[in-house]
């Protein structure tokens, strides 16, 4: 009986392992086979029957991109907006999450509530009236528009208020005491508290600008401003007309490959940060 | 939530002070929501009630009552399409990511090797530009020359249209969308799954359930709030979906992939009918708001329950 036992048991951890690595591979296949194309002729990646492995690797799609295409350009934009708006939203954030966690001021409870409210806000039933704005205020295609409508979250002040709420108020009657002033405190007492509720909420912002596109896509309207997904856009309506596919391949390798190296290396963050929103939810 | 308000507010000169402070703290971040959220919502719902093309002046805007909602849901063909395809969207993406997330979920909390490489490879479409997934998919579903015809060729089956046929381009867009974010619900199960204590299975055990039993009876019930997140922020997010549909189909073939964002902005910012496309938003507005007082309904029966 126990032998039967343990053999069943073997039978399934080896199943186990068999539907997970099958996932993995089937999850990661795409990325790979990206890279293999990258490194195909525009025949290449449409032959049929497929090839597998290119010919001879043709390492020059790359340099041949870069002279039809200002990727660096468009990741000069997207760091600058990317940076800018995870940087207004600690910022906004934390401010504000630290004054609704230990203030008290005439009206905290309703501001609060309207905060709460403005969560369930989806971003495209605001998209008209946000664009009719910032065109009012003269900044559509410019960094301005870009950054400035994203740079406060209700989400962000939600999440810093509850993470705040949770440091003690004798550090911060301490600090008091010894005459710090406001400022000071939020400076050198909150904000080095809150490192890992900023590290993850960062990480969030982070990707979601990064990858974001219809904002972009309205906002901006010369090359100069595009932003990665905007550059990977204009890159697939090129190669179709110029049926030059190695290069769309290529150009996805190189908007792709930043943010998953930055994902292995801040991969932490992300899940505690999923694990905790879920959790709360 | 810890939102009691003291009894009298504080006099003295040091409290107006720090008031003085916290407001200066919440200006910035409070002004900007109002300018960019709460605003616009409003201004949203009142265009939708008017005719504009964004180019005459605000209060030039002939008020035409409800005529906007009554044009898209009878005279407008193509957004009733829309809607049906993005609950199709949304309903089939949400069914697939509960049980697989679940599943996968189960199996990571088992006894496993290299928890955290798992959940790193499951996690990498995640955080990938939807644009650049749209890239390589339209790759592997292409009609002549894409890896999955080849595969159907390979094992004798004839090839199909895939986003290039009316009946099949839908569940593609539904196939790459529980691609790109099966690995998110899977770490949500997991954080709900370790959060379960290990005395209710060890008290099961000894009680004589089977771990079919105890899957049925514990983790399931147990696990109701983290289902409710799931299908709910998915549900929400899923009927928003603009970028993936944009980037492969553009709504083709025959508006079979058509959703309402796309929709909305086709309508808004490429024939300038902001009243018309502002009834469309409010409309999906009206939808995802229902959802999440529904899911509050529920999580707070849960609390009575227990």
């Amino acid at each position: 009986m126990r032998g039967t036992g343990t053999a069943l048991s073997k039978l399934g951890t080896a199943a186990k392992y068999m539907i997970l690595i099958g996932t993995a591979v089937l999850l990661v296949f795409p990325f790979v086979w990206m890279i293999d194309a990258s490194l195909m002729t525009s025949g290449e990646i449409q032959s049929r029957p497929p090839v597998w492995l290119p010919k001879s690797p043709q390492f020059s799609n790359y340099p041949e991109l870069l002279d039809n295409l200002p990727l660096g350009r468009f990741y000069l934009n997207s760091l600058i907006v990317t940076g800018a708006t995870v940087i207004g939203v600690l910022f906004t954030s934390s401010l504000a999450g630290y004054a609704f966690a230990k203030y008290q001021f005439p009206g905290r409870v309703i501001l609060f509530y309207m905060i709460l409210a403005t969560l369930m806000i989806p971003t495209f039933v605001t998209l008209i009236p946000v664009f009719y704005i910032v065109r009012q205020l003269g900044w559509i295609d410019s960094y301005a528009g870009l950054i400035l409508p994203g740079i406060s979250s209700a989400y962000g002040i939600f999440f810093m208020r509850q993470f705040i709420y949770s440091i003690p108020d004798e550090l911060i009657d301490a600090a008091r005491i010894d005459g710090a002033t406001e400022l000071r405190i939020y400076w050198r007492i909150v904000l080095p508290l809150t490192k890992p509720a900023l590290a993850t909420l960062g990480t969030f912002v982070f990707i979601g600008s990064w990858n974001s596109f219809l904002w972009p896509l309205l906002v901006v309207n010369s090359r100069e401003l595009y932003t990665v997904p905007l550059g990977l856009n204009s890159l697939r309506t090129f190669a179709a007309e110029a049926r030059s596919l190695h290069l769309l391949v290529s150009g996805t390798v190189l908007s792709v490959i930043p943010t998953l190296i930055l994902f292995v290396f801040l991969q932490r963050y992300f899940i505690q940060g999923i694990a905790l929103s879920g959790l709360k939810g | 939530m810890h939102l009691t308000m003291p009894r009298s507010w504080p006099k003295t000169g040091l409290m107006r002070r720090r008031m003085f402070w916290a407001y200066a703290f919440v200006a910035i971040p409070v002004l900007w929501l109002v300018v960019f959220s709460l605003g616009p919502i409003l201004f949203s719902g009142w265009v939708s009630l008017h005719q504009w093309n964004m180019l005459t002046p605000v209060r030039d805007m002939p008020y035409v009552g409800l005529e906007n909602y009554e044009y898209i849901f009878t005279r407008d063909r193509v957004f009733p399409l829309a809607l049906k395809n993005t609950f199709k969207f949304a309903i089939g993406g949400v069914s697939i990511n509960v049980v697989l997330g679940l599943a996968f979920a189960l199996l990571l909390n088992s006894k496993i090797k290299g928890r955290t490489v798992w959940r790193v490879l499951y996690f990498l479409p995640v955080i990938t530009s939807p644009i650049a997934l749209a890239v390589i998919f339209a790759f592997m579903f292409n009609r002549n020359y894409g890896l999955l015809n080849s595969l159907l060729v390979m094992v004798g089956l004839p090839r199909q249209g895939f986003l290039n046929d009316p009946n099949q381009a839908l569940y593609v867009l539904i196939a790459i969308a529980v691609y790109q974010y099966l690995g998110y619900y899977i770490v949500i199960y997991l954080a709900g799954l370790q959060g379960i204590p290990q005395d209710y299975y060890d008290a099961a055990r000894v009680d004589g359930a089977n771990s079919w039993q105890a899957f049925w009876h514990i983790t399931l019930p147990l696990l109701r709030p983290v289902t409710l997140f799931v299908i709910v922020t998915n549900s929400i997010g899923a009927l928003q979906v603009f970028d993936l549909v944009f980037a492969t189909t553009g709504g083709a073939p025959a508006n079979s992939t058509m959703t309402i964002v796309l929709h909305m902005y086709n309508t808004a910012f490429k024939f300038s009918r902001m009243g018309r496309a502002s009834a469309m938003a409010f409309t999906l507005f009206a939808i995802i708001l229902f959802i999440t007082i529904v899911q509050l309904r529920l999580l707070r029966d849960r609390t009575y329950e227990d």
